[in-house]
């Protein structure tokens, strides 16, 4: 057991890396919510259907890089009739859309639970390399993870923020009604970023499977983390929603040094409250929010 | 004709007690207790237009308010049953004075995450909760004076549950027909324009969500007692999903109309959960296709064919 300095950067690290992947899928739920007004309670379940995939394509083809292409090709045809004819006519209305999604969520899951089964699985390490860090030796792939997360944050920002199609998702977040009037297609960008969000978090889900287990139920942990997040950052906030994981999840990670995972958790819970208490939407939310 | 109805429905309900085969009566009383469960949910749905799923947290709360004080320090049934009652009491008050003034958007997810974390912390206090595996407890007997009934008599639970679901019933009923009521409904159909009136819009969401609250731990006290057990999982979000699909069945804005919701969805899980596992996808596309044809509910559907109105958002 590592012990001073680097016992505690150990779990830092690990809140870092965790909050990476968090801040992956909290961008898509966040990107979601801004542009239709969708509050996505499936989208760990994406997150899950992400990892289940990836799962079935590593004892496919016995390469876990292969999965990380594919399955996120998989979700997004997916996706994209999902948005069109299911939930398009509830968007807008947060609550209505909360409970349609509960009910894609629960197909989701019982769909997982009856070709995937109920026991959770392992997939081995994609790079068993390890390095050692201040006397602390810490899994390569887990690094590698992290860096992955972050150039597709990036490299997301980059095309929300200097593509055009980017422009036409951000003003469609502004003002929906004021984009269609310029002539956007709101029809595609609606889709879009639905099939954007959805794909970020089938990532989230094939690039967490190797470091932790794969269960129908596991978006369950990812998702109430990911609402906290997007609750604390402020809802449609994409800034607020990405430092909100970091800060977060670096600070479960370093609690989990001392507590048990679940006390760690209340801990969180007690400091979205606390944000709740002061700012009601959220630390960058917008008023209207 | 509505009185007449009623009077029926009440007298019907007693009988069925006598004459209901044990299995049946069983699966009766469970659906009495949700029964208060679903109207009480719909206070905050139907009502004043809260969507919450965070009610699990009352469910829950108000199981183990009932069944820990029988365990622990041997109190009577009723006392305990009241215990849970004031528990859901004082969450619904804690929560609500968090969630009721945030926007709809936040009070959902907020409401799904004290769900999600009451969950969590009553899976992990084995020592509170009996996790999982949850707890049993002995009812001890009611004393009414000279008079002693057992809840273990094949008839007891029966008429306890039923007695609990006539009384509150009835209070709901009155507070639904008071000014109060009409406020919540006021509330519903236009917020802004009900804080323009002078009302005071937050105070009265609390209201009805304590009164949500208070009702649905009830509904979970004597769940519990009919079960003569609680587990960690009445905290879960399934608790808090249940509900909605009952409201949505029987429709949004009355009070008989969810208790139809609970008969057809009781009915519809004891005979298809039995055949199929995986009946909760059933669930889902239920969900799906009754938001799709109206937000009101199949009853609110019906009956307000034509009306204007419906979940307003």
């Amino acid at each position: 057991m590592p012990e001073g300095v680097g016992f505690i950067l150990f779990y830092l690290i690990n809140g870092l890396i965790w909050g990476l992947i968090i801040a992956l899928i909290s961008l898509g739920l966040s990107l979601i919510f801004g542009v239709m007004g969708i509050v996505n309670m499936a989208h760990g379940d994406i997150y899950m259907i992400g990892a289940v995939l990836s799962f079935y394509f590593v004892s496919l083809f016995g390469n876990f890089w292969i999965s990380l292409l594919i399955v996120p090709l998989i979700v997004a045809l997916i996706a994209a009739p999902t948005e069109r004819f299911i939930l398009r006519p509830f968007e807008g209305h947060p609550s209505v859309t909360m409970i349609a999604t509960v009910g894609i969520s629960f197909i989701l899951q019982q769909v997982a639970l009856a070709t995937f089964g109920g026991i959770p699985k392992k997939i081995s390490s994609p790079w068993e390399v390890s390095f050692d860090f201040l006397g602390v030796s810490y899994p390569g792939y887990r690094l590698l993870v992290a860096a992955i997360s972050a150039l597709i944050i990036i490299g997301v920002w980059l095309f929300l923020y200097r593509t055009s199609l980017g422009i036409l998702i951000r003003a469609s977040m502004q003002d929906k009604e004021m984009a269609s009037a310029m002539g956007i297609n709101v029809n595609k960008v609606l889709i879009g970023t639905f099939v954007l969000g959805s794909v970020l978090a089938a990532i989230g889900g094939v690039l967490a499977a190797p470091i932790s287990q794969v269960f129908y139920l596991m978006g369950n942990d990812v998702i109430l983390l990911c609402f906290i997040v997007v609750i604390v950052g402020g809802l449609g906030s994409l800034e607020g929603t990405l430092i909100a994981a970091l800060l977060l999840s670096s600070v479960e990670g370093a609690m989990a040094a001392f507590l048990t995972p679940t006390e760690a958790r209340a801990m969180i819970f007690i400091i979205m409250v606390a944000v709740l208490m002061l700012r009601p939407q959220g630390l960058f939310g917008s008023n209207s929010a | 004709m509505k009185r007449g109805f009623t009077f029926l429905l009440v007298i019907s309900l007693l009988v069925l007690g006598l004459i209901l085969p044990r299995g049946a009566r069983s699966l009766m009383v469970q659906m009495m207790a949700f029964s208060i469960f679903a109207m009480a949910y719909d206070i905050s749905l139907g009502f004043t237009n809260q969507c919450s799923l965070g009610h699990s947290v009352f469910f829950g709360a108000g199981a183990y308010g009932t069944i820990l004080p029988m365990l622990h320090w041997h109190f009577g049934v009723l006392p305990s049953v009241f215990i849970g009652f004031l528990l859901g009491l004082v969450l619904a008050f804690l929560t609500g004075l968090i969630s009721v003034r945030l926007s709809e958007a936040y009070f959902v997810i907020v409401t799904a995450i004290f769900s999600a974390i009451f969950h969590l912390l009553a899976m992990d206090m084995t020592w509170l909760t009996g996790g999982d595996d949850g707890l049993s407890v002995t009812l001890p007997k009611i004393g009414f004076g000279p008079l002693k009934l057992s809840l273990y008599h094949p008839l007891g639970t029966y008429y306890f549950v039923l007695a609990f679901l006539l009384a509150g019933y009835l209070a709901l009923r009155t507070i639904v027909g008071s000014p109060l009521g009409m406020i919540f409904v006021a509330i519903r159909e236009n917020e802004k324009r009900t804080a323009f009136l002078g009302y005071n819009v937050r105070t009265y969401k609390l209201i009805a969500f304590l009164i949500s609250g208070t009702f649905t731990a009830l509904s979970g006290g004597l769940y519990a007692v009919s079960l003569r057990y609680a587990t960690a999982d009445f905290f879960s979000l399934y608790w808090s999903i249940i509900p909605i699909v009952w409201c949505l069945v029987g429709g949004l804005g009355t009070l008989i109309g969810p208790c139809i919701g609970v008969a057809l969805m009781s009915l519809f899980q004891y005979y298809v959960s039995a055949w199929w596992t995986y009946y909760l996808v059933i669930f889902g596309v239920l969900i799906l296709l009754i938001l799709r044809v109206s937000r009101r509910g199949i009853l609110g559907y019906f009956i307000g064919r034509g009306a204007r109105g419906g979940w307003r958002l």
